[in-house]
């Protein structure tokens, strides 16, 4: 009688962990069916015909399946590996994201010579652009450093939501290009804004209320201290008028991680140190999306063999340093224990 | 504790019911405010067991199909209570509050 509807249902069902559906399947099925059967056979045989399991029942299942897949406390060993490799690998974007933001509130502040700055050097001059963007321009870019306060301290809703916005505009100029044909890399453009904005926004569904909290001093000090070490530096370099010497975005992306990979392949290697693991599953997920990327740009550089050829060696860079963490990363699948579930917890 | 956990454990404090019995009563108990969507029912029952908060009942066939029952344990019934209290007094603060804004606003 509830033949079709329930093998609909079933295969909504399948997004779930096969763990999880063993536990739950069958519940989950009769009360789906209670919600749509009245008991009248000639009515139910038509509702299985013809009826299918709405959109908001469908999100539902897709919600608990995202919370089950990045896992938090009381998750199966695997999932949670992966939960907190993808919380990490979406801070660590955001942190991108926040130290870029900084960088151009910095810049706006030393062209516009507020708080009595000197006035910046030619090379480091840019000019803003008319009509209202710069001001949405400014206001996206302070959203992105509450977003990322927000997230360290635990306000995920918040960040999600201020995230969810501040992607909005960069969208709206990528089709306001494409529309009026001015785009000079499309595949770029479009690449950057999907593995750097939509992919991490997505991802933090991660950030559920199982999930551990952040260590939040350490990210929020990564702050100040990437724009110190890695902005700082290309400023200076900037400001030398040495500009040929700072690598593309993407290419910046790839030798970070790999810095980062070389930096934790000692403890990759010595097994020893219990949370190693989830680091590793974390870089090695950055290299895929900074890999991604690289060869994606490559597209806009087909007309140089030079910029080809420094691409391709940052390529190699990144692999060769993403493969010392990747057996370690494949190893924390099996090995990284979840915290038990919260006895009660009574936060709103 | 999260307004839909708050709604199940409400839902089975006075007897054993299965999940679309949780959702009717939910849905009555908020006035039509809060309907459970199966994925969002079982991502707070699974939770909930986890917490040790309920655990199954029974299991009854019904038009070929085994409803599963849930019961409160007794954490459940003193997490209840413990949430109860807080809204109740929550709830009393927030009238004394209003009384006194429209107190000064009248005079």
């Amino acid at each position: 009688m509830s033949g079709d509807l329930e093998r609909r249902y079933r295969r909504v069902l399948r997004v779930l962990p096969g763990w999880y559906r063993e536990l739950w399947e069958e519940d989950m099925v009769a009360t789906f069916l209670d919600g749509w059967l009245t008991g009248d056979p000639e009515a139910d045989e038509y509702i299985s015909t013809a009826a299918r399991p709405e959109w908001a029942e469908v999100a539902s299942v897709a919600g608990l399946a995202a919370r089950l897949y990045l896992g938090g406390a009381g998750a199966p060993r695997r999932y949670f590996a992966w939960g907190q490799a993808v919380r990490r690998a979406v801070l660590t974007v955001m942190l991108v994201h926040t130290t870029l933001a900084l960088d151009v509130l910095v810049r706006t502040a030393w062209n516009r010579r507020l708080f009595g700055l000197p006035a910046p050097p030619a090379s480091l001059m840019t000019a803003s652009p008319g009509g209202a963007w710069p001001a949405v321009y400014y206001v996206v870019n302070v959203a992105w450093v509450v977003m990322f306060v927000a997230l360290v301290l635990g306000h995920y809703r918040a960040a999600r939501v201020l995230a969810a916005l501040a992607i909005v505009p960069g969208l709206v100029a990528l089709l306001q290009a494409q529309v009026t044909g001015i785009m000079p890399a499309p595949f770029g453009s479009w690449a950057f804004w999907v593995l750097f904005n939509l992919v991490p926004v997505l991802a933090m569904t991660a950030f559920h209320r199982d999930a551990p909290r952040a260590a939040r001093w350490p990210w929020l000090l990564a702050l100040p201290a990437n724009y110190l070490l890695v902005v700082v530096p290309l400023l200076a370099i900037q400001a030398t008028g040495n500009s040929a010497w700072v690598p593309d975005f993407s290419g910046l992306c790839c030798l970070l991680v790999a810095l980062a990979c070389l930096a934790h392949a000692p403890r990759a290697w010595s097994r020893q140190a219990a949370s190693s693991g989830v680091w590793s599953l974390t870089l090695t997920l950055l290299a895929a999306v900074a890999g991604a990327y690289r060869i994606i740009t490559l597209s806009g550089y087909l007309h140089d063999p030079h910029l080809i050829k420094v691409s391709l060696a940052e390529l190699l860079i990144l692999a060769a340093a993403a493969a010392l963490v990747a057996p370690d990363a494949a190893r924390a699948q099996a090995a990284t224990p979840a915290p038990p579930p919260h006895p009660r917890t009574m936060a709103a | 504790m999260t307004g839909q956990a708050f709604f199940v454990l409400t839902a089975l404090a006075d007897g054993p019911r299965h999940g679309y019995g949780i959702v009717g009563e939910v849905a009555e108990l908020s006035r039509g405010r809060v309907r459970l969507k199966i994925g969002s029912l079982y991502g707070v029952l699974d939770r909930l067991a986890a917490e040790g908060l309920i655990e199954p009942d029974r299991e009854e066939a019904h038009d070929g199909r085994l409803r599963r029952y849930y019961r409160l344990t007794r954490d459940g019934r003193g997490a209840l209570a413990e949430e109860a209290e807080l809204r109740a007094a929550t709830a009393r603060v927030v009238r004394a509050r209003l009384r006194l804004a429209g107190a000064e606003a009248a005079g």
